[in-house]
Formats: structure tokens, C-alpha cells, sequence
């Protein structure tokens, strides 16, 4: 199990790394809308519109980025997997594959950020601690919903309507908290929120792994 | 009538509700005033409800071991008459915050939740109706039904307690449970989400009745082909 578990990941970023422009693109597309934002307000902006922004732009990169998971293999690579790894094995792959791919992607993010958005920021270590814990719990929701989003056929604005909601949840407790990381973080203050949002990502983990059964029955 | 005594008592007690709550005597309170009142309907139809999306994660549960027609949809047809119930307590509840906290919508956990919840099932419809074979419908949405239910019971019931909330039994709010103690408004209050929730199943169970009549009807045209 845990082998091919390593496997399938291994085998996502071999599969990444030959088609490099999808990641390109994202992190373009990161960089875009960030500059975007950079544009309309006019540089700098006041702490809590810096966390709201970057929340944002991260959550819809990172929909785009996890979509793609399962969307070129919905039909073709599916059926490859099908006699070859248990479905347990392959969802557990994808998500620790997209955590890693999201933490990229989030990491970038916030180093655009404190280029363009102004980089007074009071406790970075814990603001990336946040990234890390966010992108564990997107990666889960969204490698999930991306597969029954491909399973669906392909109705554009699919992924988005059924993970937003879903991500709703994560995100606000986030955002509520990471604005403490930007104006000084108490780890003794915030310990339980940040216990409740990795329970998150454990429970919606584990709903994957048993539900991920039944969608790739076919 | 043996069969059919609980729709008689789903209205019986709604208009015993509806009596009561705008005939009834209710407990005087600071700001709540003659809004409490409200109690009997926007805090009963959430809990019914609940009650429904939970009967449609059962149905939805029992839609993926079995794979029948019929469980899925009964599983839809409960989570649609869930969402007209969530829509009368979103009214009901703006109604409510208008009154007591100044403002028909405020931003507060609990209705984050409820806007969540919302959305949640308006896309489980969306879903459904972008697949087109049964199957496969009934499957995915039977599995994006049971992964939302989880987290909308996480939205609504744990996380408005980690945070401050404006609502009773939230963030330092005293709960509801010291006002309701009141005797008079229990004996009301507790028949009324039975109450909500019996109309409910029955609605429900009539949509179910007149799509399997559509089956049939399909299924005697396909025989005269």
C-alpha cells in the first residue's frame, strides 16, 4: 500500500515534469493575479485586506491546480490505474501529490505578496506553518471533488460550485487566524483552532479514502 | 387511516404551531420581545431541516451499497425539500436579525453556516443535472451528498462554538436553553419540529409517489414500442 502509494506520487511528478507548462502556467497565472491586485490597490494595503487577498488568490489557484489531478485521466489513464493500484492507494497518492503541489504554489504566492502587497509581516514562520496546514486541507477537498468534477464530464465551472462551499469551513478559520500571524501570533492563543483544522483535514481525508471506492466503480 | 395518521398529525401540529405562536403566551425578554415568537418557526424548520438532509445522507448511504433507482431518489427528493426548508429559515432568521440585531443579514458563524449549506446543496442539484447517465449520477451524487453532509455538521455544529457568534449557546452567548426552560414555550416549541418535519416527509413522499408514476408511465410506452 504505502508502496504504491509512493509510486503513484512519484509518478505524478514524473508526469509533471515533462509537461512543464501546466505548472507554468499556474504560477503565471498566480503572478498575474497578484499583479492584478498589486494594480488595483494601488500598492500597499492595510494587513487585513493583505490576508483577505492573498486567501483569495490561493483558493482559485489552487482549484485550477487541483482540478487538473484527475481531469486528462478521467477515461484513458483511469483505466490503467484501474487493474494496477487498489483506489485507496491512488487517492491517498493524489492528495499527498497535490499537498506538495499546493504548498508550491502557496509558497510562491506569499513570497509574490510580500514583493508587490508589502512585507511587514510580523511572524512569517507561523504565517507559513498556515500555508502548509491550509494547502494539507485543500489538497484533500479538492483532489476528491476534482474527481467526481471529471467524473461528471467536463462542465466547466463544476470544480469551483462544489468545492467552494465545501472549503468554506477551512478558510474562514484561516483567514481568521493568519491575520494574527501578521500583527503577532500567540501559539498558546491559537493551539485549538489550529488542532480543529487539522482534525479537518484528517476527517475530510479519511471520507475520501472510503468514498473514493465507490466513485471509481465504472 | 392506518396508514396515514402521521400526515394528520404533521397538521394538526402545525396549526396548533401557528396558534400558538401568534396567539400564545410567550415569556417577555429585553430586545427579543414579541420576536421570540419566531422561536416556534425559523429555529424548528432548521432543525427539520436537518432532520431531512440526514434521512437523504441515510437514503444516499444506502444508494452506493445497494445501487437501486429508488434510494436515489428518495435521497434527492429529501435533500430538495431540505433546501425549501432551508430557505424558509433563512427568511424567517433574517426577519428575526432585522428586528433584534439591526440588520436582515450580519456576519456571524452561524450564518456563514447557513450559506454554506445552501450552497452546498444548490450544487449537489447542479451536479446531478450535469450527468446524464442514471447511474453514474446516482453515485455521485450519493458520494458529494455524504461528504457535504459531514462538513455542513462541521460548519453548523462545531465551528459557530469555536468562534464568537451572535447566536444563543455561541462564544459566551447564553443558550436558548435559559430562556426555553420556559415550560409553556417547550410544550410548543419541541411538537413543532415534529411537526415541521412530518409536513415535510409528506411533500417529500408525494414527489417520490408521482416520479415513480412518471417511471411507470415511461416503462408502459417502452412495452407499446
Amino acid at each position: 500500500m504505502v508502496l504504491q502509494i509512493s509510486e503513484i506520487v512519484k509518478l505524478n511528478f514524473k508526469l509533471e515534469w515533462k509537461k512543464k507548462q501546466s505548472v507554468l502556467a499556474i504560477l503565471l497565472y498566480v503572478l498575474s493575479t497578484t499583479y492584478l491586485c498589486y494594480l488595483v490597490f494601488k500598492g500597499s494595503v492595510e494587513k487585513e485586506t493583505w490576508n483577505s487577498l492573498y486567501w483569495v488568490v490561493l483558493i482559485f489557484a489552487a482549484i485550477q491546480a487541483a482540478f487538473r489531478s484527475f481531469q486528462n485521466e478521467a477515461d484513458r489513464r483511469f483505466l490503467l490505474y484501474y487493474g494496477m493500484v487498489k483506489p485507496q492507494a491512488l487517492i491517498l497518492g493524489k492528495i499527498i501529490y497535490n499537498f506538495i503541489y499546493l504548498s508550491i504554489i502557496g509558497l510562491f504566492t506569499f513570497l509574490l505578496f510580500l514583493f508587490f502587497m508589502g512585507s511587514e509581516i510580523e511572524d512569517p514562520l507561523a504565517f507559513i506553518i498556515l500555508i502548509l496546514l491550509a494547502c494539507s486541507g485543500f489538497a484533500s477537498i479538492l483532489t476528491f471533488v476534482s474527481g467526481i468534477a471529471a467524473k461528471a464530464g467536463d462542465n466547466p465551472a463544476l470544480p469551483a460550485i462544489l468545492s467552494i462551499p465545501l472549503l468554506f469551513p477551512q478558510l474562514i478559520s484561516l483567514s481568521s487566524i493568519s491575520v494574527r500571524a501578521l500583527t503577532g501570533f500567540s501559539w498558546a492563543i491559537n493551539g485549538p483552532i489550529l488542532w480543529v483544522l487539522l482534525l479537518l483535514t484528517l476527517v475530510t481525508t479519511l471520507l475520501s479514502y472510503v468514498l473514493f471506492a465507490y466513485l471509481w466503480r465504472d | 387511516m392506518k396508514r396515514h395518521w402521521w400526515k394528520a398529525l404533521g397538521v394538526i401540529i402545525i396549526f396548533y404551531t401557528i396558534i400558538q405562536g401568534f396567539l400564545g403566551e410567550v415569556p417577555h425578554y429585553f430586545i427579543l420581545n414579541e420576536t421570540i415568537r419566531n422561536m416556534y418557526f425559523h429555529v424548528t424548520m432548521w432543525f427539520a431541516m436537518i432532520i431531512l438532509m440526514l434521512a437523504s445522507v441515510v437514503y444516499s448511504v444506502k444508494h452506493l451499497s445497494s445501487g437501486t433507482r429508488i434510494s436515489d431518489l428518495r435521497a434527492k427528493e429529501l435533500a430538495l425539500t431540505g433546501v425549501v426548508l432551508a430557505i424558509a429559515g433563512l427568511l424567517t432568521g433574517s426577519l428575526w436579525a432585522k428586528y433584534t440585531w439591526g440588520a436582515f443579514w450580519v456576519n456571524d458563524a452561524k450564518l456563514n453556516g447557513a450559506a454554506v449549506t445552501f450552497l452546498i446543496y444548490l450544487a449537489y442539484f447542479i451536479l446531478r443535472n450535469s450527468v446524464e447517465d442514471q447511474q453514474k449520477k446516482g453515485r455521485l451524487a450519493a458520494v458529494y451528498n455524504i461528504f457535504a453532509f459531514v462538513m455542513m455538521i462541521v460548519f453548523l455544529g462545531i465551528l459557530p462554538r469555536m468562534t464568537d457568534s451572535l447566536h444563543p449557546g455561541n462564544g459566551g452567548n447564553p443558550g436558548f436553553d435559559q430562556y426555553d426552560l420556559d415550560a409553556q414555550m417547550q410544550m410548543v416549541f419541541r411538537p413543532a419540529v415534529i411537526g415541521w418535519t412530518l409536513i415535510a416527509v409528506w411533500i417529500t413522499t408525494l414527489k417520490i409517489r408521482y416520479h415513480q408514476l412518471l417511471w411507470k408511465k415511461e416503462d408502459v410506452k417502452d412495452e407499446q414500442l
